[in-house]
Formats: structure tokens, sequence, C-alpha cells
């Protein structure tokens, strides 16, 4: 029997459909067969305009001032109305905060099924997702319909192709919500140290804040030197769960560290493409967070560490303290001489 | 808080107690409230692979199935091997080589091991069970809790008895953070917190010990679980003791499970006299003698631990009981050092003490020494326990002199059955450790020994490592599934940690003695690597994120405290 | 109107998450080699969200917290022995398999029913939490399924706070892109809290707490009803990841080598 694809995306704040959403876009159309484009926004032209010549037999839309924030209630009644709409066997939609929050409870409105975090789809459909945090990988398929997917960012290349003008069908949708959303924040740290589009992730492990040779912890070192690191050369700040852990336990810690902070299976999996590791062990749950870190170092003392055993291209058997004190001086003078050259 | 029976430990002997209670007391009307606060933090996470006869074990389990416990299997094959030392490496007296060359003759051939055509019949283990203490802790205690009649805690360490007016009346729990440990007030403590458990030393402290009272002798037992390759010839319930390698005064062992697992260790004594003595590196070296080789090459490390044997037996058994507690386990001088078992007699114990508070309960008695002694020890001197601890009290006098003369004098006690034994006086294991020119005098000149000494020192390692492959002790080949790195091996099978909350439970007294100290055996003999020596000034660092609680630092220097703590082992599999 | 929240935890147990897992082949799918024997906890972010429901629950005064989980008995009776010492709570068992192979929409429909039949909870007073996406599954759609099988409309996800008004609306954080929380406001109950770590630190054991509890639970775990799900799919293979690199170790180097190289590194295109 064949499937009727639904892929469906909400917009951005800035109207526009993400890159994670247009990643979703060539899956939808990798699946063949008719698909029909559903869209959610406040106001969703520009977005219809800008995938008008993608191949959608047909574009929805659930659009107004309720369905510009994300919200459970309205993205639910929006996504549920849209999928009876286009009688949708299966969707895709891109694996966003938004999506995340009420795609699982739209499958239960449709007597459908779900998966998140696919990682790869290929015919049948069957698809790839991890278990047990990135420790484990399967493939499955589903025969309950509708199905919803929920797929990764860098599951497929971006569709690019040309914008036009898009005829939308709007589906009108009434959802009753006792929520209103407020804005955005970044974590109260007073530091802005995660940043995702950075080149480079640092993570700082539990090694910093031990006693060091001396026998005595050197907190304020460690700290000027992460920070320095991290300014001079503007990586991601990321550390394992050892380090996050001793900031509830009333231990000397790093004060602009945060849960938010640790990668690894309980925490996050960024995709900066390197990732140098310092004072870290390299154990399988905090490592599992590096799958999509293409080039990983590490610092650490201990030659034997898990780092060596395959978990990194290169290992420096050194001071992580001594080392980040060069590197940062390095770094100040390369950025020094540019300015004046500039 | 107040209860009625509290107990410290959650070990076999414990298991013993409560199992042995807990169903008495759910057909009272009004029960006791029966607590057990065990410190690691899951019931198991203690270790040691075991072979056992399970004769008390059978007594609480008469339908025993061992295909019902988890890497439990029956004794089908034992074997006693000597083994010999392919590299030349260990320390063996002229006696023990020419026992080397009778073995070649005997056939020792590329393996380096020979069978002994028979096992003495006090090592023999027929009818008994392999088991995996982790395992078997772990079932014990699914099914006591399934009673309701008890509770079981477990990462709650305790730190110390409550002692007033000369009688124990509970236990404080130890300090949590901010949070000062809670006193638990009990009208009877039952202690079985091990040989290195702080409630036991407490009460000897305070309470005194039996005259005779000696704790000289220990070992240090590390132990590997590995997973065998698919293709293991090997079945459940093969059973291995060797004696030879990798040096004459460490005994090893090789115990089959089911599901293609096996526990593989050695036994590190007091009486191996090497002031830079180990056991990691050893243990790598003992799975690597190409007798064990042949079995485990292409295997996997599941998990591994340590853990510190009273192996003075008898002589290190405490008072049994006082105004107030009572004591059972291998912190009671339970372990019987001619026969190499401790969990059965441990078990045991426990059965022991429950039937006899049974009986108090029965009577309404309080639990005051004399009741105790009546209902308890009285028991205990009247099994088979007791007996056979007396056959086995000097079994192992001969190893004070050296190693023939130790196995001669076990072979003496055990077919005489304790009458005829070595006599030889046992001193504490600090004193009897040699100086390093006298160890490694004739092999290693003097001013090399101090040169290795003063690298290691400046570059913060212990001395074993670099002193063992001066000796020829070749290095290890890393292969990251069964070879690794100490450290990498305290994250495998579930990472040994440390408990947030607590500090640190080992300490140094004396921090102007370990300046001084020219040994750092406490260093050396670290399970896990928890002490270090810092490299500014040599003073020991301790982190309690490697620590496994094994004990080792306090039978090995006198200048270390060794107080409650949670963390350390965190795998079930041991 | 006074702020008495009944506060209802789901939360499922995993392996501890530093042993070391593989996957097997059963007669009902996949499965974790010696799952049985590998000791467990409750499922990371949902103890943390039991956590949050606990510290709630005592500025509350009046609030309650029940804590309901689908697992083996055997096992969440292990589980327990360390979480009942930390937190008051009242144990809903449902017994099932915990596997990250079970399918969420039927561990949900388990959820919801043992919900429904919690006595004496007071539906206008609901908060759902739980977290956010399992070590085991992570698919975060359980407890959201859950919520709508409730008839919750409110629902939030990678919750790290909330803060209760004056006037009892609920503020609430959410984890989403680039490391930034969305600040929303629901008027109040009934809610789905899917947490992912918050801010509070694991309680510490106390002994009071664990008495306390153990008087409830076990009778809970006696009567937990069974609810055999499946995986709801098939598998058609599961695997550890093949991810070796030839790692160059760099030893006897100065500090001033290394970081140079390191600087080179960092600072290439």
């Amino acid at each position: 029997m064949a499937e009727t694809i639904l892929f469906l995306a909400h917009t951005d704040a800035d109207g526009t459909l993400g890159r994670i959403a247009l990643e979703a876009l060539a899956v939808a159309k990798s699946l063949g067969g008719t698909f029909i484009a559903g869209l959610i926004g406040g106001a969703v032209q520009p977005a219809a305009d800008s995938i008008a010549n993608c191949g959608a037999s047909r574009i929805l839309a659930v659009a107004g001032e309720a369905f510009a924030n994300s919200r459970y209630a309205t993205d639910a009644a929006a996504s549920e109305a849209l999928a009876k709409a286009a009688q949708a066997t299966i969707v895709v939609a891109p694996q966003t905060s938004r999506f995340a929050r009420c795609l699982a409870g739209v499958a239960k409105r449709l007597d459908g099924c779900i998966d998140t975090h696919v990682t790869a789809i290929a015919p049948g459909p069957q698809i790839t997702r991890w278990y047990y945090r990135q420790r484990m990988e399967a493939l499955l398929e589903r025969t309950q319909r509708p199905w919803v997917i929920l797929v990764e960012s860098g599951i497929a290349p971006a569709w690019g192709g040309p914008a036009g003008t898009a005829t939308v069908e709007m589906v009108a949708v009434k959802a009753a919500t006792r929520t209103r959303v407020i804005g955005r924040q970044s974590p109260q740290t007073g530091q802005q140290t995660i940043r995702p589009d950075a080149k480079l992730l640092f993570v700082a492990g539990a090694g910093w804040t031990r006693k060091q040779a001396d026998g005595k912890p050197h907190i304020d070192d460690a700290a000027r030197l992460i920070l320095g690191f991290l300014h001079g050369s503007e990586a991601s700040l990321g550390s394992s769960k050892s380090l996050v852990d001793l900031s509830g336990e009333g231990q000397a810690v790093l004060p602009f560290l945060s849960h938010m902070n640790q990668v690894g299976q309980t925490g996050s999996t960024p995709r900066h493409p390197k990732g140098l590791a310092t004072c870290c062990h390299g154990e399988e749950p905090h490592v599992v967070g590096w799958r999509f870190i293409r080039e990983r170092r590490a610092v650490n003392l201990d030659p034997n560490c898990g780092w060596a055993r395959g978990k990194a291209d290169v290992v420096y058997v050194a001071d992580a303290f001594a080392v980040m004190e060069r590197v940062n001086a390095m770094l100040a003078e390369r950025s020094a001489a540019r300015r004046a050259q500039a | 808080m107040d209860v009625d029976i509290v107990c410290a430990g959650f070990g076999p002997a414990m298991g013993g107690f409560l199992h042995t209670i807990a169903p008495k007391l759910a057909d009272m009307e009004t029960p006791p409230t029966v607590i057990c606060y065990e410190r690691a933090d899951g019931l198991g996470f203690g270790v040691s692979g075991v072979v056992t006869k399970a004769r008390g074990i059978r007594t609480s389990f008469p339908d025993l199935d061992p295909a019902l416990i988890p890497m439990a299997a029956p004794v089908r094959e034992e074997k006693l091997l000597y083994l010999l030392d392919p590299h030349g490496a260990s320390r063996r007296s002229f006696a023990v080589r020419a026992l080397d060359g009778v073995a070649r003759i005997a056939g020792a051939g590329a393996k380096h091991a020979v069978a002994l055509p028979w096992i003495p019949g006090f090592m023999h283990k027929e009818g008994g069970l392999v088991l995996s203490i982790g395992q078997f802790n772990q079932w014990a205690g699914e099914r006591l809790m399934t009673t309701g009649a008890v509770q079981v805690w477990p990462g709650m360490p305790v730190s110390e008895p409550l002692i007033e007016r000369e009688a124990v009346v509970g236990v404080r729990l130890a300090d949590q953070g901010d949070e000062p440990g809670m006193d638990i007030r009990a009208a009877l403590t039952v202690v079985a917190d091990g040989p290195v458990g702080p409630v036991g030393r407490r009460l000897d402290e305070h309470f005194g010990v039996p005259p005779g009272f000696e704790r000289n002798d220990w070992a240090l037992g590390s132990k590997m679980v590995v997973e065998l390759p698919d293709d293991t010839p090997l079945e459940p319930g093969t059973v291995f003791h060797t004696i030879g390698f990798p040096e004459p005064d460490i005994f090893g062992f090789l115990y089959v499970h089911p599901g293609n697992l096996a526990s593989v260790g050695i036994f590190v004594p007091s009486w191996f006299d090497n002031p830079a003595r180990t056991s990691y590196r050893y243990l790598q070296h003992y799975v690597m003698h190409p007798f064990l080789w042949q079995y485990l090459k292409g295997g996997k490390l599941r998990s591994w631990g340590a853990k510190s044997l009273q192996e003075s037996g008898r002589r290190g058994e405490p008072w049994l009981v006082g105004n107030g507690y009572a004591r059972i386990g291998e912190g009671s001088g339970t372990t019987n050092v001619l026969t190499g078992s401790g969990v059965d007699e441990a078990w045991t114990t426990g059965i022991q003490l429950a039937e006899g508070v049974l009986e108090l309960i029965r009577e309404k008695a309080p639990y005051t020494r004399e009741n105790l002694e009546r209902a308890y020890v009285q028991r205990r001197r009247a099994s088979w326990l007791e007996q056979e601890s007396r056959v086995a009290e000097n079994a192992r006098n001969g190893f004070q002199r050296g190693f023939l003369t130790g196995l001669a004098g076990m072979a003496l006690a055990g077919m005489t059955r304790g009458k005829i034994t070595v006599h030889a006086r046992s001193v504490p294991s600090q004193d009897r450790v040699q100086p390093m020119e006298k160890y490694f005098g004739g092999r290693i000149p003097l001013e090399e020994i101090e040169q290795l000494d003063s690298q290691c020192r400046s570059d913060g390692v212990p001395l074993h490592d670099r002193l063992m492959d001066r000796l020829g002790w070749p290095s290890i080949p890393y292969d990251g599934e069964l070879l690794m790195s100490h450290q990498d091996a305290l994250l495998v099978g579930g990472k040994v940690q440390g408990a947030p909350g607590f500090t640190d439970h080992v300490s140094f007294i004396d921090r102007d003695l370990c300046l001084l100290c020219h040994r750092r055996i406490c260093v050396e003999m670290c399970s896990g690597e928890a002490i270090a020596a810092s490299k500014e000034n040599g003073a020991p660092v301790f982190d309690r994120e490697k620590c496994v609680h094994c004990g080792a630092c306090l039978w090995n220097c006198d200048n270390i405290e060794f107080a409650a703590g949670g963390g350390g082992l965190h795998s079930v599999e041991n | 109107m006074s702020d008495i929240f009944h506060i209802v935890v789901c939360g499922g147990i995993v392996p501890d998450p530093l042993q070391t897992l593989e996957p097997v082949t059963g007669p009902n799918g996949p499965a974790l080699r010696n799952e049985l024997q590998l000791p467990h906890v409750l499922d990371p972010w949902a103890a943390h969200a039991l956590y949050e429901a606990a510290h709630l629950a005592k500025k509350h005064a009046g609030s309650k917290v029940w804590l309901v989980s689908l697992a083996p008995k055997a096992k969440l009776q292990q589980v327990m022995m360390t979480v009942a010492q930390r937190v008051s709570l009242e144990l809903v068992a449902v017994d099932g398999p915990s596997g990250g192979f079970t399918d969420s929409a039927e561990v949900a429909a388990a959820l919801a029913a043992a919900i429904e039949a919690i006595p004496g909870l007071d539906r206008s007073r609901l908060l759902l939490f739980g977290g956010w996406e399992s070590a085991s599954r992570a698919a975060g759609a359980t407890l959201q399924m859950a919520g709508e099988r409730l008839g919750i409309t409110e629902q939030f996800q990678g919750v790290d706070e909330l803060t209760v008004g004056e006037d009892g609306s609920l503020r609430i954080l959410e984890r989403v892109e680039g490391g930034q929380h969305q600040v929303s406001v629901c008027a109040g109950p009934p809610a789905v809290l899917g947490w992912a770590t918050g801010n509070l630190p694991e309680p510490s054991n106390s002994p009071q707490i664990g008495m306390q509890n153990m008087r409830l639970i076990l009778p809970a775990l006696q009567k937990a009803k069974p609810a055999p799900v499946t995986a709801g799919c098939t598998f058609t293979s599961v695997a550890l990841p093949k991810q070796t690199r030839e790692t160059k170790v760099v030893k006897d180097t100065s500090v001033e080598d290394i970081a140079r190289e390191i600087v080179e590194w960092v600072t290439a295109e």
C-alpha cells in the first residue's frame, strides 16, 4: 500500500524554515511517493514560498498568532489537524525542541506510533536510532500507522531548491491553552559558555578540580585557564558528569559550569567538528556524547586513559594546567599579531 | 531513631543472620524492628568469586538449585597446580628452585605448570559451589526483602558503635556532607562489617581483645571476572588452585562460572616481605601465565575488585559478644586459614546468632553478655565451625618462616587435624617487611634501587612497576579488553566511585612520619591507586574516587586511619 | 486557592549507566545481556524529577508525591532500597519489563492506567512529572503519551526549573536550542513536566525517610499488576557502534611543543 507522507515543519522565530527542517524535507522526498507539506507558525507564507518547488503535492498550514509560539496545546492541535487533513500514514518532522515537546502526544491522538532521534532512514521505511544513550544502534520498522518520525540534524543534506510562490491551504484549528510563552533566556551562570556553532568543543574533566602534584587543588587557576581558553579560541565548553556533579556537593567548583555543559550519556551530544578533552579520563558514558565530533584530541597525564584506547586521534601525555597556560599565551600572541597587522 | 535490632554490614554473615531470623519474625504478632545498614552502594558490591562447601548455606536453603543463583555452579573438577615462573623474575629461594626442578622433571612443559595428582582433603571442595559473592548476596538480599520483616539499606555506612556504661546501645551512621550521621539506638547491635570494618575495630579498641588475640596475618585478594572466549573448553564448576606464581608466596585461583565467566585472582599475603609489594600488576602477570593464558587469552575483563582477608583466622577472634552486641562473620575471626574458606563459615555464624537471638526473644531475655554467650557463643563453640577452626588455627604458621615451611606446615596441620603444626611467632606486617637492600640484595645494586626510588618519587609514581621491570617482569601488553591499565580496570563493569557527600575515609595520622617514610608501602599496595605520593614532597595524597575500600592500607601501615565511607566498587558480578 | 499539588512522578529503571552494556537477541526481541543481573538505578532524569517533586511538596504543605514505575518487581525492589532512603514517596508499581526496547506507547498506556487507579488523586491538582528522555529508550515519548491519555494538554519537556507564583501559576524553564531555555507560564495544574537535570543536588540518605517509606513500599510491590509490554515494532538489528581510532599517544614531549601543536590544530580551518 502506498504511503502518504506528511512533511511537517514549524517556522523559526524569523518566519523561515531552519536548516534541520530542510533536511527533514529532503528525507520526506527521499521516501518516494506522494508527499504533502504541512507548516505551522505565526505567518507561514514566506516559509511556504521557500519550499514552493519542493515537489509537495499540497502545502497545508496552520497559522496565526496562537501558533507563533512553541507550546504543547497549540502545536499538538495544529499537528494533529495537519496530519488528519493530509491523511498521512507517515509524518516526517525535524527533531526540534518544539516538535519533541508535542509530537508523541500527537501520535497518541492519531492512534499511531512514534520514533524520535532518528539518524537514518532506509527504504521500507526502516529507521535507525540510538538506544541507551548512544551506546547501541538499532534498525527497526513498524507496521502500525500513522508513524511519526522525528529526524535528527545531519540526516541528509538540506533541501535547497529555488523559492517560488506557494499556494497554501489553510487548516483552521482552535486550541485552548493555559500557557503563555514569555521568551528565551541564557543560563544564569554569568558566562555564555555554550556555543553550538563553535568550531571546537573544549571539555573540562574532573581532573581540573582534583588535588594536583602539590597535594592541593587549584580551582582558581583552573577557572582562569579554562575561561581564558574559551575566550582565546571561542570554543564551546563541555564537561563530564563527574565535574558537573561536584557542583552539587559544596565542593570547590568552577562557577561557570552547570548541568547544561554536561556532555555524554545523561548530557548533550554536541556537533562541533573538533573536540579537545582535558583532565578527563575518557569513560564510555561520557565519550558517547562525542559521537558527532570528528577530530578528537585529549590532554591527560595518564597515557593509558580511555582516550588513548581508540577514542581520540591524539593524546598528549602532559599536565593540562601547564599546557593550557602556554596554549592561552600563544593564542593571545596570535591574536595580538593579527590585530597589529590589521 | 530507635529500633530493636540494628545491623552493620550486609555480607554472607548478615545474609545468614537475616535469612534465619526473617521468616520467624514474619510469624510474630509484634515483631521486633530489624534494620541493616550496608556501606556499599548496593547489596553485593563487595568482592570475591568464591568456591565453597556451602554447608551452612545449604542448611538455610535445603533445596538450593545453583541454576537459580546467577553465576553459581556446582563444583565439578578441582585441580591444585604448581606454577613455574616462565620469566625468572620472581624471588625464589634455593629450595623453591629445587622444587621447580622437580616440577620440570614431572612434566611442567611449555605451560610451566604441574597438576598435583591429588588435592589435600582439607582443601577439597567436593559437593561445593562456585559462587559470585555479589550475585549471591543480591539473590539472598532479594529474598529477604520480600519477607518484609527486615529492612536493608545500602549506601549507608556505619561509622561507630554507640557505647554507654560499657554496653553497646546502637550505632552511629557516617556523616553525609553537612548532615551529621544519625544515631540509631537498639537493644541489640549485630556487627558484621568485615575484617576492616570500623565498628568492629572500635569495639576492639574500647572493650579490648581476648588474650592471645592477634591480627598480624592478612592477604589482599585481587580478582577479575573474565568473560572467556566462546570456544572455551572450561566447564562451569571447574576449580583451579595454584601456588608458585607470580611469587611463591602468592596463591592464586580460577573458578569457572556458568555463562562463559571465570573468576581469576591472587592473594598477596602480609608474609610476602617485598617492600614494594603490589597486587594489580601481579594479577595481570598471573592471568598471563602460560597455563592460565591458554584459557584466558581472547577473554574480556568484565569487572575487577579487591578485598582484604583476615588470615589470622581464629587467632583474630575478638570478644564475640558483650552487653548489647554480638559479632559474626569475618570480623569475628571465621576465616579458616587451612581450607582457605570463609563465606560458608561467615554465613554459619549468622545462622547461629539468629537462632540464639530467636531463643532470647522467646524467653523475653535481655541481650546481655551472659545471655548472648549462652545463646550464640555456645552454639558456635559446639559446631563444626569451632572444631575446624581449631584444626586450622596454627595451620599457616609456617609461612612466617618461608614458603616451603608454610606449605609443609599446612600439610602437617591438615593431615594431623591440627595436632601437629609449625611453631612460629607472627609479627605485624610492617615489622616484617624487609628493607629494599635486603629483599632485592643480590639482584639489584643498592645504588640502582635508590635511583629508581628517587626517580619514582619525583615522577609521583609508585615504585613497583619500575622495580618489577628491572627485575625482569615483562611489560603488560595492554589490549584494552582483558589487559588494561589499572585506572581503566577501575572503570570496567561499573565504575569505582566515591559517593557524594562523604569526607575522605582514609587519612594519615602523623603526616610528619609520612614525610620521613622510606618505604611508602601504602602507595605500592593500594588496590585502586587511590593513595599516591605527592611529587613535591612525597606526602601521601588520597583520592576517594578510586578507593575500593579493600583495607590494604590499614594492615600495611599503622599510621593510617581507615574510617567509614560510602562508594567504592560498583559491580555486582564479583 | 491553596497550592496543594498531587505530584505523580513516572520513572523507569535502567542499568546503572556505568555498567558495560551489550545487546543480545531474546525470544521477545532485543534485550541487554545479563540485564537482570546488572545493578539498576532509577532513570537519571526521572530521579531528578523525583527530587524536584519532593522539593516542591515540601514547600507546599499538604502536597503528595507518588512514584509510578513499570519494571520487573525484583529489580524495582532493589532500586527502591536506594531511592526510598532519599525522598518521601508512595510507590505505585507495575510489574513488567524495563528495557529500552519496549514500546513507549504500551508503557504509557500501562502507566496511565495505574495513575487513573490511584485512590484520592485530584486531577485538578495533578502535576505529572517524569524524565524528559530515559537513559534506555531516550525517546522522550512515554511521559507525553501518558499525559495525553490522562487528558493533560499543558505539557513541558526538558524542564530545568519550576517556580510556583503567588497566584498558583507555574513558571517553567524548558531547554531549547543553543543552550538556552524557553520561559513559559502556565496558569496552573494539571500539567506534564518532563525534567532534564534541574538544579537540585541529590538528597542524602535519611534513615527516617527510609523507615517511613518501607512500610508502604513492600505492599505496593506485592500488589503490582502485570503489564506485559512488547517491543511494538520489528528490530532488524541492534549493535554496538564500532568507533575505534588509531590513537597517537604523544609522550616525552615538552609542554611548549604540545601547546604549539594544539594551537595549530585549534586554529586550522
